[in-house]
């Protein structure tokens, strides 16, 4: 039955990546604060970085070109390279 | 037990003869290689299939990794079982029991969902029908004993319970594939079972009407990917929605330059396909083509009647909704969206229009037949029969724009289209307007004082101005585009809104 029909979808399976495994502590661990320009994101992620600051984490900000397209590979290698935790503040 | 649970003792699982997704044939052998397996007979109808696979999916890669395999089981096409499964977050592996349905048949499986653990040697060790979560704690509590390891259950959440749908394998065989089988069931609805449709009839892609589509062409030449879901945009696979959609093969040229042009990183699909707002993508024709294959741009030129306009925007569409993945309600998350985003597809009235056309001001040949795609809101009429003077039809045409996106958003910057009537460009040609000059009218004339328009939504330029600095609708003349069309008689043009924030620009390519 299938081989009568051209399918308009890319039928291909993907393997779902895995999640990362969870650090049991945020203790000493490294967190990038992924902004992607939604409005009024940067001041919730004031607040996180605050947060995460006071509970012994370092921090550094990233930003989106806009937040209606994909992040560039080289900011995602920039975020997967510079830190164990990742936070990104998503709609207004 | 919702529907029953039951202990099979010492019983062999009878073999299965369904198609896999990777592996392509699933076997109990296969399957217990690695310890055990827990088959999940399911149905993409069924509410309750739903329900588990949701609630069993995330956990199928931890019980896989202690050494227990778990596949559901579709009685739907294999494509279909591929596609529901993946949007319902189910983690293990896919197969598809055709009709008859044997596999459903010799497990004895009457209501879906059903599990069935397989212990080692393919023992059967247990069912459990329905949605139960404390029965199906306990066979997963089976299967860790079996395997010497702790298996994660699913979260005593409710519906502890549910009942399951009737199984396909349950109605009497003759009946099931008459119903489903090739031929000898409803073509058309069979179509709405695969989720090839916009919500409406559509033609099915025969093997022999694609080949039709593409006349010739490479169908495995691809296009690039589709977003949001990066399905690949093969020549094909483009044809197979214009069959969907209902063109005629000599449509398929114009459908192919769209689809390149929304396939530009400067259109950015992506952020359109995906978007709460409204915006669809907007097909607008012209040059030769517009004659050779019957595009209206008369009479009703945004509105029903005519198969070329209808068709040709349809299968853009569904491309972005089938092969892109853009299905409403799940990656599409438009609030409202709008019936544009069925299709939507003007031509240019060329002949009628006292200015140079679209395709021209974008660098084309007036002899070239060229596409053009902007995101766009839905139409919004603009009335006016009493207006004497150009000055006062271009005040009311740019007036009605005021309030398109948002009554306080100002400037926008992405473009609005106004589709101007005859009997309005007829008023222009008369006093000798250019194009530009009522561009630049339209784009002088509306604007207001910034502390008029902080209320509510408004932009960062409203935020930072001064309260009377002139703030204009339009970041520049240029983000007015102005198009002919429509019928002869009747004074209704139309302004249709930008898709907003997102960057997207406009983009043309020609029919070739």
């Amino acid at each position: 039955m299938a081989a009568d029909y051209v399918s308009p979808f890319d039928e291909r399976v993907r393997a779902a990546e895995p999640l990362a495994p969870r650090p049991a502590s945020v203790q000493g661990q490294h967190a990038v604060l992924l902004d992607i320009r939604k409005n009024r994101g940067a001041e919730f992620l004031d607040r996180v970085e605050t947060l995460l600051r006071a509970a012994g984490v370092s921090t550094a900000r990233v930003t989106k070109e806009i937040f209606s397209k994909p992040a560039a590979l080289s900011l995602i290698d920039e975020i997967a390279s510079g830190g164990g935790l990742v936070v990104e503040a998503l709609a207004d | 037990m919702a529907d029953g649970t039951g202990a099979l003792g010492d019983r062999l699982a009878p073999e299965l003869g369904v198609r896999g997704a990777g592996p392509a044939h699933v076997t109990v052998g296969g399957l217990t290689a690695a310890g055990c397996a827990l088959l999940v007979f399911v149905s993409e109808h069924c509410p309750t299939s739903a329900l588990a696979l949701r609630r069993l999916g995330p956990l199928c890669q931890a019980w896989a990794r202690a050494g227990l395999t778990a596949v559901a089981i579709f009685e739907d096409p294999l494509d279909v079982a591929i596609r529901t499964a993946r949007r319902l977050g189910w983690g293990g592996q896919v197969a598809a029991d055709d009709p008859p349905y044997p596999a459903s048949r010799a497990y004895r499986v009457a209501t879906v969902p059903t599990a069935v653990l397989i212990g080692r040697g393919g023992v059967l060790v247990g069912t459990v029908a329905g949605w139960d979560q404390p029965a199906l704690a306990a066979l997963l509590g089976a299967a860790g004993e079996m395997l010497g390891a702790g298996l994660a259950v699913p979260p005593a959440a409710e519906p502890l319970r549910k009942p399951g749908c009737s199984a396909k394998a349950a109605i009497d065989p003759e009946l099931a594939a008459a119903m489903s089988g090739p031929g000898g069931g409803d073509e058309l609805e069979e179509m709405f079972e695969r989720g090839w449709t916009d919500g409406l009839p559509v033609i099915p892609p025969t093997a022999e009407r694609v080949e039709a589509m593409l006349g010739g062409r490479d169908g495995g030449a691809s296009l690039g990917l589709v977003p949001p879901a990066m399905g690949e945009a093969t020549l094909e696979r483009v044809a197979a929605c214009a069959v969907l959609a209902g063109c005629r093969p000599a449509y398929f040229p114009v459908v192919a330059a769209a689809a390149r042009a929304v396939l530009d990183p400067a259109f950015n699909l992506h952020g359109q396909a995906v978007t709460t707002q409204p915006a669809g993508q907007l097909v607008v024709v012209n040059g030769p083509v517009r004659e050779a294959i019957g595009l209206n741009s008369g009479m009703g030129a945004l509105g029903p009647g005519f198969r070329a306009n209808l068709t040709i925007g349809r299968a853009l569409r569904l491309l972005v909704t089938l092969t892109g993945g853009a299905m409403p309600g799940a990656m599409d998350r438009a609030t409202l969206g709008h019936m544009g985003k069925l299709g939507f597809c003007v031509a240019e009235d060329e002949e009628v229009s006292p200015w140079e056309p679209l395709h021209v001001d974008r660098g084309f040949a007036a002899g070239q037949s060229v596409v053009t795609v902007i995101g766009s809101d839905a139409p919004l009429s603009i009335s006016d029969h009493r207006s004497r003077t150009p000055e006062d039809l271009a005040y009311i045409l740019a007036w009605a724009a005021a309030s398109t996106w948002s009554t306080h958003w100002w400037p926008l910057a992405e473009p609005s289209v106004f589709v101007i009537c005859p009997e309005h460009a007829q008023m222009f040609r008369d006093a000798g307007w250019t194009k530009q000059r009522l561009r630049q009218f339209m784009f002088d004339a509306v604007r207001k004082p910034a502390r008029q328009l902080l209320r509510g939504e408004t932009t960062p330029v409203v935020h930072a101005a001064a309260p009377d600095t002139q703030v204009p609708k339009w970041a520049s003349p240029e983000a007015i585009v102005l198009l002919v069309a429509g019928g002869e008689a009747g004074r209704y043009s139309a302004v249709l809104g930008p898709c907003t924030g997102m960057g997207s620009q406009i983009v043309s390519r020609e029919v070739t």
